[in-house]
Parts: structure tokens; sequence; C-alpha cells
């Protein structure tokens, strides 16, 4: 099976059993792998009403058919679970070394269910697979469960830290002490089942089916990669943090919680801020030329970030133009296994509730001195950080005042203003995990012109343009690459590059319908969890009051119209489920009738 | 009701075409895919003054009265959007590539841009070459592997996200040809300069 390594991993960690058993060809042909063979195998795992932090949950590891492979950015691994902060079907990936030592331990997908009676960690390397006693490391940050547990060139550890361990509903788990499952709590996941850590090693060879092809397909990719400014420069020069002073530039930097979407302080949190002043080198994914990570150190400290989203959620969202407040505030999520968005998004909603007086608070927007201590207190759910831990929708809603949680399904919304982008607007409330801005980012058409700039403020034909993003994203996120790459290399190279690995031939429209296929499963495990239509929406705030200021002044976002319109566009009905005839095209009608009262 | 941003990339990119000398004074269509509806060039319309009279919106799947008014290649567009990725298509007559497609299975670029861009774009020849069932079947295909592709003696269909993007790929391809029509009345044998440059002929 070229690409694959044909194996899955099965771990009952109530059982204290692990077993090997061959990968389903059908489901890896038809979702290729990463977060779309995620998808199918949760689908099986884990029914409707299952409490995701309850053993009953399940966590599905997966890397692609390309992880590991000659292709570029080839690192990444996909983690497919149920959320604890939203409720929804999952996924999330990240880079680092992790997935390629995991591939090359032998394995396509680790499946993990069940809980222990104990902490425990996971080995897996070609020479065998066994689940330790991790007890003495419960309560260690990321970097003292990855040192311990013998971090190295040759050997990755995926860890949570303190936030996974109690409970946080947006924690992270963190891939050699840098790279993070980031968004959704599968930190929470796996420290509801005491799993502290995996770590792996492994260096066997992927089988490629033509090595000379992906030679030439490797190359040409490199071409592209080299030409575009931004993957050739302004990525590796400023990090993602790049775009903070352009995406202000058009006033659509959120600020003071999506207050208004320009903030005064950009300049001083952008990425040339950062590459004048903290930083000390890139750094890179395995298999990476690009590089977007930084190595920075503040007067306190050193570590990596911060990210565009990361100066955003601690930075202007909160008000905060205190860069090495909030490089450290970075280091401190890191260290602790949480998310950096929600966690600086969830501060941002407490800090403007404070300032209207709905809760009795010292935070105030701008007060960069409470971020450490705040976020520490919501890894260790102490004091209000014990609220702040179930995430920003369940905390106002719980002091009655739920329009102050600027999120969709729960999940807190990345660094852009659907007023100033409304075809980012329609991306946030359809994406299947919640807002996000990694289920086909609309920054490309919308601000930077790639592939070519569409009218950010245009709502008629925002919606097909969206599915199409949407779907080259879940293609993408399978095989599974970095969506950077996909800045500057179309998808017809990822679809030559399969080709070359597997030896079947993908063609560009068929890598998009595998992610048209991979969205719908994912929506039709929302609607058998009971999500509807009402939950495909945006915070009141987007639909009601206009921006008050900037070049954005005056809007709203139109997403009503476009939400019918991206209905008609994926084949849906008016109530956004998918039609049989559009699911049978799919190859996937048969789970439509696992969902009773939905069905038609 | 045409927003007003999409009717200006109608014009700005058919007046291009016709500027760049890629379509005669009526010849050549443009549509976008707008969920289950495309708006695509009136038939007998000029490119190269479009009006918002001169744009039909018409259902993708199914006839409706707007195929009263659309472009004679209505039927390969739809095809083309049923079967790819497409948000819009781009039809234009380009008279090098048209020569060259008269006696090529296959046009290969030789210069820098070409082969970065498009590396290769196949020909595919029907026997009625305009809005015919045997384009529906042969088009589409071919363009779910190549984002240009030439019909004999006809012209080329391009896709992309928007209109400048398929645009993109005509306007490259013509280059492309241009250079080899050139290349050829120099007839000098050529210096290689892109490695493994066979390779793009089985791309």
């Amino acid at each position: 099976m070229n690409g694959w390594m044909g194996k899955v991993l099965d771990v009952d960690l109530t059982a204290g059993e692990t077993r090997v058993v061959p990968l389903d060809a059908d489901a890896a042909r038809l979702f290729i792998g990463g977060r779309g063979l995620g998808a199918r195998y949760l689908w099986d795992l884990v029914g409707p009403g299952v409490d995701p932090l309850s053993p009953e949950n399940a966590l599905v590891i997966c890397t692609g058919p390309l992880t590991g492979t000659a292709f570029q950015t080839t690192s990444r691994f996909s983690t497919t679970t149920k959320s604890p902060l939203t409720g929804t079907i999952l996924d999330a990936n990240c880079g680092g070394f992790w997935g390629m030592r995991f591939k090359r331990a032998g394995f396509d997908a680790l499946i993990v269910r069940g809980r222990a009676s104990h902490p425990v960690s996971l080995e897996i390397t070609a020479g065998g697979i066994s689940i330790d006693d991790a007890s003495h490391l419960w309560g260690k940050t990321v970097p003292e469960t990855a040192q311990a547990l013998g971090q190295s060139t040759r050997r990755s550890v995926l860890c949570i830290g303190p936030a996974g361990e109690n409970l946080v509903r947006f924690a992270s788990a963190i891939s050699d002490c840098t790279r993070a499952l980031g968004r959704g709590g599968v930190g929470a996941v796996m420290g509801s089942k005491n799993l502290k850590a995996i770590a792996v090693e492994g260096d066997a060879r992927v089988e490629v089916a033509d090595r000379e092809r992906l030679r030439f397909v490797r190359y040409e990719a490199s071409k592209h990669l080299t030409a575009s400014p931004l993957t050739s420069q302004g990525l590796p020069q400023f990090g993602t943090a790049g775009v903070v002073n352009v995406v202000n530039a058009i006033g659509a930097l959120p600020t003071r919680n999506f207050q208004e979407s320009q903030f005064e302080g950009a300049e001083r949190i952008s990425g040339e801020t950062i590459a004048e002043s903290i930083l000390v080198r890139k750094s890179a994914c395995w298999s990476c030329p690009i590089a977007c990570g930084r190595v920075t150190r503040t007067a306190h400290a050193q570590g990596e970030g911060p990210e565009y989203e990361t100066v955003w959620a601690l930075g202007a969202a909160c008000g905060i133009d205190d860069l090495e407040a909030i490089t450290e505030a970075n280091y401190l999520c890191n260290d602790l296994g949480l998310d950096t968005i929600s966690a600086g998004a969830t501060i941002a909603c407490a800090m403007e509730m404070a300032e209207r007086r709905v809760i009795d608070s010292e935070l105030r927007f701008g007060r960069a001195d409470l971020l450490k201590p705040l976020l520490r207190d919501i890894a260790h759910r102490a004091g209000l950080g014990d609220e702040l831990a179930e995430g920003s929708r369940r905390f106002a809603e719980k002091r009655e005042a739920p329009q102050y949680s600027m999120s969709v399904k729960g999940m807190e919304m990345p660094a852009y203003d659907p007023r100033a982008m409304q075809g980012q607007g329609l991306l946030f409330a359809t994406s299947n995990r919640g807002a996000c801005h990694m289920r086909g980012n609309m920054l490309g058409p919308e601000v930077l012109g790639l592939p070519k700039l569409v009218h950010r403020l245009q709502a008629q034909g925002k919606a097909p343009m969206v599915m199409l993003h949407q779907d080259s994203a879940a293609a993408i996120d399978s095989l599974i690459v970095c969506k950077f790459t996909n800045m500057a290399v179309a998808e017809e190279y990822f679809a030559r590059a399969l080709s070359a690995v597997t030896g079947v031939s993908f063609s560009t429209g068929d890598l998009i319908r595998a992610g048209e296929r991979i969205w719908n499963l994912e929506r039709l495990y929302n609607l058998r969890e009971g999500f509807t239509r009402a939950d495909d929406t945006l915070p009141r705030r987007m639909l009601d009051d206009p921006i008050a200021a900037g070049p954005s002044k005056g809007w709203v976002s139109r997403l009503p119209e476009m939400l019918d319109e991206y209905y008609a566009t994926r084949g849906w009905d008016v109530d956004g489920v998918p039609g049989r005839e559009k699911l049978a095209e799919l190859g996937i009608e048969r789970l439509l009738e696992q969902i009773p009262g939905v069905a038609k | 009701m045409i927003d007003e941003q999409v009717l200006r990339s109608f014009q700005e990119i058919g007046r291009d075409l016709y500027v760049a000398g890629l379509v005669s004074s009526h010849g050549g269509n443009l549509s976008v895919r707008f969920g289950d509806r495309i708006i695509i060039k009136r038939r007998g319309a000029m490119l190269g003054r479009l009006t918002e009279e001169d744009l039909v919106e018409t259902r993708l799947a199914k006839p409706d009265s707007g195929v009263m008014l659309a472009s004679t290649e209505l039927v390969v567009h739809r095809a083309i959007y049923l079967a790819t990725p497409a948000l819009a298509v781009v039809h234009a007559h380009p008279r090098a590539a048209i020569a060259l497609s008269l006696s090529r299975e296959e046009i290969v670029p030789i210069d820098n841009e070409g082969s970065y861009l498009l590396h290769k774009v196949p020909v595919v020849a029907a026997e009625f070459a305009s809005g015919s069932a045997e384009m529906v079947e042969k088009l589409p295909a071919a363009l779910r592997q190549y984002k240009i592709v030439m019909l004999r003696g006809h012209g080329c269909f391009s896709i992309g996200q928007t209109l400048d993007e398929a645009f993109q790929w005509v306007s490259c391809l013509e280059e492309s040809c241009e250079i080899i029509l050139a290349a050829k009345l120099i007839d000098e044998p050529f210096l290689e300069y892109r490695k493994m440059s066979e390779e793009y002929r089985s791309w």
C-alpha cells in the first residue's frame, strides 16, 4: 500500500490493552488520511450524545499518505475527537516532527479509547508499544514532561500540561514542546483519559510508488515556494504575525473583544516589530522550506512564538500592545497546554464584561500585568480562572450575558472581523468545528490576493468560494500538508504528489471532491449531535452592530443572504441538511440513515 | 440582480481579452458560478463592451429561460462546473495557440513562465467544435486534470476561482505559443535551462 503503512494502533486505556489492526483501505481511498480518515473512524467510534470528557469519547490520531515522504511540509498529523468546547466533531493538526516519526514507527493511525485508572503515557517505537505509569508526571508542564520522557532528535513527545489534566475545555496538546494541537480541547480529552503523553520513535521508510515522479513534482512545487514573496520572504522573515499590519490597515483586526476593528497598537505587536526586537531565529517543522516559526527571547525567558493569532488574542483582543508581556503569556500557554486563541479571546470577553460591570473584577482592557496570573488560574482552575476554563460561551451564559462571547458553536472567533471580510464571516459561521480560520481561510482571496483578489465586502458569489476553500482545506488536512504551502502551491501539485506517492491517479478535481466528502461527513456528524441551521451563525454584534470607524466603517456581516447561497451551493436543503442525492454523489449516502429525524 | 463588483469583473476581463487580441469583436465568452446558478455572457455580446444587460443569470443544472439568451457555449460551461471545482470559466480564441493546436496533441511551453504555470496544455478535438455534446464529454474531463485546455482549431477553455485567474492561464498560454512560433523562426538549437525538461511532456 504505497503511501500508507497499512496499520492502525488501537489502544484501550480502560483495559490497558493495545492491538494492531489493518488500515481500512476503503476508508483511506475515500477519505485519504489525516482529518478525513479521522472523521470516518470517529463516526463509528463515538455515537451521538457522548460526553466528550467521558471514557466513551475517542481520540483518533492520523497521518496521511504524504506524511514522511519527500514532498514539502509533510511532517504533520491530525487528531480527531468530539470537542469538549463545542460538542462538535473536532479535528486539530500540528507540525513539528511527531507526525513523521509516528508514521515511520509503522502506523497510519492511533485510536485511543477508554480511560486509564491512573495517569499513563504511551510509548510507540518500531520495537514495541507500551502503556507506562506516568503518575510522576501528573502536574508537570509540557517541557518538564517532554524532558522526562526523553525528547530528542530521534524521539518526539506529544503531551498535555496542567490545563489538560484539569479539563480546561480549550486545553491544547503540544508536540515537540513547540507545536500545538491548538483548538477545541484535544488536551482536555487526553486529560480525561489520564493520558499524559505519547512518545514516538521511528525511521521506517514510507513506500512511494514513483519516486522520480514525486521528485519532479517536488521540484516544481519548490519553484512556486521560492517565487512567492509570501512563502519565501514574508513568512520566513516576519512569521505569521507579518499580516498584523495588513489586516489592521483594512480595518479587519478585531480589537477589545471585537468592539472595534482597528488597533492603535498594531505596529507594536506586528511581525516587523517581532523581527526587530525579540526574534532570536526562525524555526521550521520537518521538511518545511518556509520556516514561519519564531524562536524569541524576552528580558526574562526564551521560547517559541508568538504567531499572528496569538499576538492578536493576547494582544489586540485584550487591548494590550506590550509585546514582551504577550510573548511571555504565549510561552506560558505553551507550557501549561492552553490554546492561545481561546485563552486570549475568553479573557477579552471577561475584560469587556468587567468594564461593563457585568462581573465584579479588576480585569480591564490593556491590563498586561494580569495576563500571566489569569492564565495560571485558568490552567489550574483557580478563582475566576475556573469559570474561564469553561470557555467564553459557557462563562458569558453563566453570567447571563451571552452577547459578550465572540464565538461560533462555542469556539472563539480568530483574528479577523467578519464584518470587514464577508467571506471570512461565512467561513466562521459554517465551519464544522466552530469559528475557524484554518478550515478554508478567506484571507487569501479577500486580503492577500491569493490566488486573486476578490472584493472583501462583496457578498454575492462568496458562498461558492468559501465552499471551495473549505473543501480544499479538508483535502489538504487529509494528505496531510501545511496550508501555508497552499498559499504558493496550487492543489494541482498536491494531487500529482498524491498520485506519485500512492500510484493511484488523483486529479485536482478528485482531490477537491474528497474534501467535499469529508466536509459533508463532518456535517453529518454534527447533525447527528443535534446541531441545526441555527448554529451556523455569528455573534449578534457581527450581525447588528456596524463597525464604528475605520476603513470598514458602517459594515455588518451579510451572513443571512450568504448562508442561503452557501446551502444551495453545497446541495443542502434550506435547513443545511445534505440531500440524499448529494451524498450519493459523494458515496456516503448510507450515513444519512443513521440520523433519525434528519434523513430525507 | 447582479452585484456591482461582479459586473465590473466581467467588464474588466472582457475588455482585457479583446484588447489583448485573444478574441475577435464578438468571440469568446465568460462565466462565473454562484452556487446552483451561473452568470454567463449573453449570446452575441461583445466581450470588450459588456453592460449589465449583457450578463445572463441561469440555473446550473437545469435549463430555464436564461438559456434563450446565453452564450452558445453554455452547455460546455455548465458541464465544466459540474465536473470540476471551477468557479469561473474563460473561453477565448488565442491565435498562436489555435495555430499550434492544428498540428499537435499537446502544447508544451518552452518559456519560463509557461513552464512554471502551465507545464503542458492538452489539445482536445471535436468534430462539432461549438456547443456540442462531444465537447461536453471531452473538455470537462480534461479540465479535471489541467486548468486550461485547447480545443483544436477553435480556442481554449480555462478555469479558476475568479475570472482573472482563468484569464491569466489564457494570457500565459498565448504568450508561450508566440514564443514557440518565434523560436521556430529563429530555428536554432535550444540551450538547456530547465532541469528535467522532458518531464513537462508527462505532466
